[in-house]
């Protein structure tokens, strides 16, 4: 009985379709898809039809369902455009069923709703699943990049880590930039952590309090903090302002600051002969000829 | 579902316990390690002050949830001595047991609300929330 | 409970593995000292990796061991304190200003070699 009815609605997909676009192009207007150019609009519905057919055809074949979802979520379009087609779509089909007999018993028109709901089923599943799935992704996805925007820890070499900061600081931020940076300095197992403010637009007060926590933490974890890009117009707002930073090695420059991160890690800088030298070597020694 | 937990403070060990369980409940809901040392640390602050200076009381939690946002509520109540000035206890390094004189303070800042009650001779009520971030 | 202390040439070490309760911190305390006098050891690390909380209590108990330790000519240093650990005593408004901090025990022994020029 299944067999023949599925039979019969893939036979008559043509006006099965015709129907469901009818409906469907009628949904457009005055709602979440009326933006969008009629052209577009019929191209998807007919895609979106054929996938449905395939689907059935195939019993749940879920490789197109994948493709096509994944094509639909990255164009934007929302979850309500999908599950209002699959809702038309069981409509049109279970009027179009009935139609076909000639004498329609209970148990002719029940056998019609669960057949036509068996063939659904396992495409809405896939398709929400597809769709929420794809909406954790992209959630957390932002939110690693977020956290990793603004509060971003570089080891430079062994035992020196860097954290540039960059733009404005307020409290839930400055939270997170610490508890990035203990952690990062634990992950790196860092002796020296410096700490870069070049891009701190502003220093107030309040922005000193949280960076001076930040060093008071790393320091308690263990590691040293050095300041550094300290600016001459930060320089003026935190002595204006009365904000002792003297237990806290300070730096003008991340150069500088690296610099003393390497004597605190027990290294040199050393400068190997360099090109210009052997000239100047050959020079002379041509001169002395 | 909104179950409340309660450890009673008399001797020292019952610390432990409120803050075992303190942080227990706040992993439970879903507060990241750093929220529940915090949590855990503001329940030993609250119920170590209990032990030492009301002698009896009670640490309670529940969670709470509004439209936006779920957190932990913790209330801490004894029927000790009750403090005579609030604002003084609040500030940092206040003590009358040379202690830190940052249990308060402290408690204040680790958690996102802290309100407290208390009338001489009456005893103290100290209820503060955390917010999951 | 009673928190181990191993002796290492001229160093104690000391790994705190346990939860801490206000007995045994003090304890250790007495334990500690106790110990210093006995073996005229000039430096300590305390690991702290385990801990994962240290109210104002057992930091006020930490912060005098170590200068109780220094004024017995032992210089102490903490090892491990976790990133929560920290970043809650820093909400305390706990500072341990005077205590030497470093990464890990073994960082922490290289710290007291180069400190007392051993
Ligand atoms: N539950 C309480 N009942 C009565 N007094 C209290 C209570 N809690 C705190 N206090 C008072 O407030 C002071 C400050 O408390 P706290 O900030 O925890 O610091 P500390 O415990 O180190 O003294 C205490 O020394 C005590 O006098
Ligand atoms: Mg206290």
């Amino acid at each position: 009985m299944d067999a023949n009815l599925k039979e019969l609605m893939i036979s008559n997909s043509d006006s099965i379709v015709d129907s469901w676009m009818d409906e469907v192009g009628r949904i457009k207007s005055g709602n979440y898809t009326a933006s969008i150019s009629d052209e577009l609009y019929e191209n998807t519905n007919r895609e979106f039809v054929n996938v449905i057919f395939t689907s059935i055809q195939n019993q749940g074949s879920s490789k197109v369902v994948e493709e096509f979802s994944e094509k639909m979520i990255n164009l934007g379009w929302p979850l309500s455009y999908i599950t209002d087609g699959l809702q038309v779509f069981r409509r049109v089909t279970i009027e179009f069923l009935l139609k076909q007999a000639d004498q329609v018993d209970s148990s002719h028109f029940s056998n019609v709703l669960t057949s036509v709901d068996e063939w659904i089923e396992p495409l809405i599943r896939q398709l929400v699943n597809e769709y929420s799935g794809s909406w954790e992704n992209i959630l957390s996805l932002q939110r690693v990049a977020l956290q990793e925007l603004s509060a971003p820890l570089i080891p430079v070499m062994e035992g020196i880590t860097v954290m540039p900061l960059i733009g404005t600081i307020d409290t839930d931020r400055a939270k997170l930039i610490m508890e990035n940076l203990l952690e990062g300095a634990i992950k790196h197992n860092s002796e020296v952590v410096l700490i870069d403010i070049t891009g701190v637009p502003v220093v107030d007060t309040m922005v000193a309090h949280h960076i001076i926590q930040a060093a008071e933490a790393v320091r308690l974890i263990g590691s040293t903090c050095i300041l550094v890009g300290i600016r001459p117009e930060i320089a003026q707002t935190i002595i204006n302002i009365g904000i002792d930073l003297s237990k806290f090695p300070t730096r003008s420059s991340l150069k500088k600051g690296f610099t003393r991160a390497l004597e605190i890690t027990g290294r040199t800088v050393v400068d190997l002969p360099s090109k210009n030298q052997g000239i100047d070597e050959i020079m002379n020694a041509l001169k002395g000829e | 579902m909104n179950p409340r937990s309660c450890v009673n403070i008399h001797k020292e060990w019952d610390i432990v316990g409120a803050r075992q369980l303190g942080r227990e409940m706040a992993k439970e809901i879903g507060f990241g390690t750093v929220d529940q040392a915090r949590i855990a640390t503001a329940v030993s602050e609250l119920a170590r002050n209990i032990y030492l200076y009301a002698k009896n009381g009670q640490v309670c939690f529940e969670y709470i949830y509004t439209n936006s946002q779920k957190g932990i509520l913790m209330t801490a109540v004894d029927t000790g001595p009750g403090i005579k000035d609030i604002s003084r206890v609040m500030q940092d390094g206040y003590t009358t047991s040379g202690g830190l004189g940052a249990g308060l303070p402290g408690v204040k800042r680790l958690m996102d609300e802290f309100d407290i009650e208390s009338a001489a001779g009456e005893g103290t009520k100290i209820k503060a929330i955390k917010w999951i971030r | 409970m009673r928190i181990p202390i191993l002796k290492l040439h001229n160093y104690l070490l000391i790994s705190i593995q346990t939860e801490i309760d206000d007995q045994t911190a003090i304890k250790f305390q007495e334990d500690l000292l106790a110990k210093i006098h006995k073996t005229g050891a000039t430096g300590v690390v305390i690991d702290l990796t385990s801990v994962d909380i240290i109210d104002s209590f057992i930091a006020k108990v930490l912060g005098d061991v170590v200068s109780m330790s220094d004024l017995m000519g032992a210089r102490v240093v903490l090892t491990g304190i976790q990133p929560a650990v920290a970043m809650t005593l820093i909400d305390l408004g706990i500072h341990l200003q005077n205590v030497p901090t470093a990464l890990d025990l073994e960082q922490g022994l290289v710290k007291l070699h180069q400190e007392l020029g051993g």
